[in-house]
């Protein structure tokens, strides 16, 4: 390889190392700090260790090479034979490119983006193989993060609220679908465990129309309500709403509804033994 | 090394099912199932190892973790040499009856499950697979 | 646990029965058995299942359940069942299981007040 000539600032035995040799590019691998950079033998096992697989996995170069690469994976991928199939992979197409869990040298786990690229000589042979591997970790705790800030919108858009002692209200808002229906459902069952509350006023004047399938977990949560020993009334049935039940065949017999939530709260009351005394006027 | 995550447990007898609810349970809390779907995972196990009790005297329950791509979940598979389902998809539908006034608890389990597939022959034996995936 | 043993209590003229956490299906069956004769025995009123700590409920539980609650009406009694965990009504629910004609009850200081009060009204009918 020509040398360019350009003497590295280094006052190491580096001093004069010509950019663009092999060696220079075993400096440049080394010192990647953010992706684990490893070669491994045709059988897996690890012949060299950059500063970035310090990093991520853990290991000291001492400690890892010579040893097999399956020591990255977790048990139930070598279980299912996923180190071999990786190899094989990229013996045939050249790369393979996976995402997945990994161990670091502690035990503890990391998500990781792992691609796998077959080194060949100018014959053609397989000599190795290099696998740069990047810890994902972060982006998925960020992309966990969304989805917990997504349930928590929608916990807030599906309140349950204790408005008297023993009774639970949610006035539900908006389309419901099958999965909103579904959380809503637990949500509704540990309120009503937590406050112990007999009565629960639903009300779905706010909720234009439903499908089958969510019909169907309304109708579920009632009957779960009352395996709790409590009751549901449900306020607020719009016509499109009272079809779809009609026609999904069931008994609603069971049912208690009201055509208002004001209607309802008058229901609990009764259930409750509980009626409201006007205060006398001032005189 | 206890790892709970995966396993095999044989069921030759009645108590057999309880150890079978409190191994799935271990399991499933292990990779991180929330609270009601450890339930709905344990209950969904209870069904399907009784069938095994119930109607083949004995037979394996074996579980391990699957991942596929972003997510993660249980896999559970119920294998007996017992007599075997004639019909698979009658024994599907709800309210189906061996005559014993007992139903296979099939619809159920696969309710509570995400995925099911039967396998049976009759006179050889049934397979049961189920899959339940962690819920983001 | 092989053949755990559950008692049942008689209290104020009325049976309480609390089942545990996991009880296999030798357990649960002779409970049906401990109940029957108790209710002859003692002449009781009703019964109070208490499944407050119950982490599963499977449809042979829910059948043994079921069956319990017609013998006891058969022989003069009603059966409330108490403290049924949210999760646990949530996969019951999703089992499509039914507990037959049984009472239910936030808790056994409720069940007691239902079966005690009289004729059957208010929540969980």
């Amino acid at each position: 390889m020509p040398s360019k000539g350009k003497s590295s600032k280094n006052s190491t035995s580096e001093t004069g190392a010509a950019l663009g040799t092999e060696e220079s590019f075993r400096l440049l691998v080394d010192s990647v700090r953010d992706y684990a950079i490893v070669m491994l033998d045709t059988h897996g096992i690890v012949v060299s260790w950059n500063e970035g697989a310090q990093r991520i996995k853990g290991y000291k170069p001492e400690e890892i090479i010579g040893k097999d690469f399956i020591c990255f994976y977790p048990p139930e991928a070598i279980e299912r034979g996923l180190p071999k199939r990786e190899l094989e992979a990229a013996a045939k197409e050249g790369r393979f490119e996976d995402e997945g869990w990994r161990l670091r040298k502690d035990g503890s786990r990391f998500w990781a983006n792992v691609i796998l690229s077959a080194l060949r000589d100018r014959e053609g042979t397989l000599r190795g193989y290099a696998k740069v591997t990047r810890d994902l970790t972060e982006r998925r705790q960020a992309e966990d993060r969304i989805r917990q800030q997504s349930r928590e919108i929608m916990e807030l858009s599906t309140p349950v609220m204790q408005v008297w002692e023993g009774i639970v209200t949610a006035p539900l808002i908006g389309s419901l679908d099958s999965q909103r229906t579904q959380q809503f459902m637990e949500r509704l069952l540990n309120r009503i465990v937590e406050t112990n509350s007999p009565v629960a006023l639903v009300d779905i004047m706010g909720v234009p129309t439903i499908d089958t399938q969510t019909a169907q977990h309304l109708i579920e949560t009632i009957s779960a309500v009352r395996l709790l020993g409590a009751q549901v009334v449900l306020t607020g049935v719009r016509p499109a709403i009272a079809q779809t039940l009609v026609h999904l065949g069931i008994d609603l017999s069971g049912i208690i509804t009201r055509s208002s939530l004001a209607a309802g709260i008058q229901v609990a009351l009764d259930m409750l033994n509980l009626h409201v005394v006007p205060k006398k006027a001032e005189n | 090394m206890n790892e709970p995550m995966q396993g095999e447990f044989t069921i030759a007898t009645e108590g057999d099912i309880v150890t079978a609810r409190r191994l799935v349970r271990e399991a499933a809390v292990a990779i991180g199932f929330g609270f009601v779907d450890v339930t709905r995972i344990v209950t969904a196990a209870s069904e399907l190892t009784r069938n095994i009790y119930h109607y083949a005297g004995s037979g394996v329950m074996r579980w391990n973790v699957v991942s596929d791509g972003g997510r993660e979940g249980l896999e559970l598979v119920f294998e007996d040499h017992g007599p075997g389902i004639a019909d698979v998809d009658k024994a599907m539908e709800p309210g189906f009856s061996t005559g014993k006034g007992l139903g296979l608890g099939l619809p159920g389990a696969r309710r509570l499950m995400d995925e099911m597939t039967i396998k049976s022959k009759v006179g050889v034996g049934t397979t049961v697979r189920v899959q339940k995936w962690v819920k983001k | 646990m092989a053949g755990e043993s559950i008692s049942v209590m008689k209290i104020r003229g009325l049976l309480l029965v609390t089942v545990p956490p996991d009880p296999d299906d030798l357990t649960i069956s002779s409970l049906q058995e401990k109940v029957l004769d108790a209710m002859e025995r003692t002449q009781a009123r009703g019964l109070v299942l208490d499944i407050s700590t119950v982490q599963t409920l499977d449809s042979f539980f829910a059948r043994t359940v079921a069956e319990t609650v017609q013998m006891v009406s058969l022989m003069g009694g009603r059966t409330v069942l108490a403290g049924m965990q949210a999760n646990v009504a949530v996969t019951a629910t999703q089992l499509g299981l039914t507990l037959g004609r049984a009472e239910t009850a936030l808790d056994v200081d409720r069940a007691f007040d239902r079966l005690l009060a009289g004729p059957t009204r208010g929540p969980g009918k």
